[in-house]
């Protein structure tokens, strides 16, 4: 197909493609190499159906809740896409962990991968938090005390802790300030920070190539 | 024989890519979220977190309220500097003492995640 070939071309997607799918992948690599990727793929599934998500729900202190309500009984396969949501999250978590602990086995993150290795826990930490942030969002009462404890403990912190938690909380109370504030965290600075480390992550994978199994 | 990325590997990820997708689908229709009750800001409550962060919860137990932050926030900082520095560390103390104390990391992640989970 010329047009496909002129495209290519073009985009200059021609070498990198090729670089990718020629990669030699080093022998006796078994199943638990594919942690990584399961959890990759648990992230893009969590990332589109939060995308569906936010077409209904409201951040809110009023509509919240309403539209939590809307999504499951109204909005077509809202309800599923939630469930999707929640659960993609859950397996996502359960196999960064799995990842992580093949990758210390495997001694994988000696160097020169030791960088790549501290860009995997700053995503492990950042899934937490989304979680954490994600948790206040249906704003109904198990999310509101959970958040009130949460950032009750930040407040403890001697110092700098009553600057952070209005800092996160952007009052004194849990408010609906704070669950505009948790929705943004939520939908655009840590995803996006994510989008960035992630490409970190595959970038350098791609450049040093899979570990040698030992 | 030399495996290459395509199509040896490719099609081993998008099997297991599917699969993932299958997996979730399945527990999104097994176990359907609840909507919860509406939030009764006048007498407080004790929520309980998501799963992973039960181990936190029972960790709080043991620290009053003044010195709550050593457990909510001293302690996972701590399990965070100690996972970036893996790599320096196995070659300070070597894999076995590193294994040992992220063994100990994991130990209480899992048995903080089954008290608190069963109580």
């Amino acid at each position: 197909m010329k047009i496909i070939e002129w495209f290519l071309d073009r985009f200059r997607l021609r070498s990198t493609h090729r670089g990718i799918f020629d990669r030699n992948i080093p022998e006796g690599i078994n199943y638990f190499y594919c942690l990584g990727g399961i959890a990759f793929t648990a992230f893009l599934i969590c990332l589109f159906s939060g995308l569906f998500l936010s077409f209904h729900y409201i951040p809110s202190e009023k509509e919240a809740y309403l539209s939590i309500i809307r999504i499951h009984e109204e909005v077509n396969l809202g309800k599923l896409m939630r469930s999707v949501h929640k659960w993609s999250a859950n397996v996502l978590i359960v196999s960064i962990i799995l990842h992580s602990i093949r990758v210390f086995i495997t001694k994988s993150y000696r160097p020169p991968r030791e960088l790549n290795w501290i860009v995997g826990v700053l995503m492990f930490f950042l899934v937490m938090i989304e979680g954490f942030t994600g948790y206040l969002l249906p704003w109904d009462q198990k999310a509101y005390w959970a958040t009130v404890v949460g950032t009750n403990i930040v407040g403890s912190i001697p110092f700098i802790g009553e600057f952070l938690m209005l800092l996160i909380r952007g009052g004194y109370e849990v408010s609906g300030t704070t669950l505009t504030r948790f929705y943004s965290f939520h939908v655009l600075w840590f995803p996006l920070l994510m989008a960035v480390l992630l490409w970190a992550h595959f970038h350098m994978v791609k450049k040093l190539g899979i570990s040698k199994p030992l | 024989m030399k495996k290459k990325f395509y199509p040896d590997y490719l099609i081993e990820i998008l099997f297991f890519a599917i699969l993932t997708f299958e997996v979730i689908l399945l527990l999104s229709f097994i176990f359907p979220p609840v909507i919860g009750r509406e939030i009764d800001f006048i007498s407080p409550y004790q929520p309980r977190p998501e799963w992973y962060y039960l181990w936190l919860f029972w960790l709080l137990r043991f620290f009053s309220t003044d010195t709550v932050f050593i457990g909510g926030v001293i302690i996972p900082l701590i399990c965070i500097l100690f996972l970036i520095c893996i790599p320096w560390l196995d070659k300070r103390i070597g894999w076995r003492w590193t294994a040992i104390l992220g063994f100990i990391i994991l130990l209480l992640f899992i048995v903080g995640t089954i008290v608190e989970g069963l109580s």
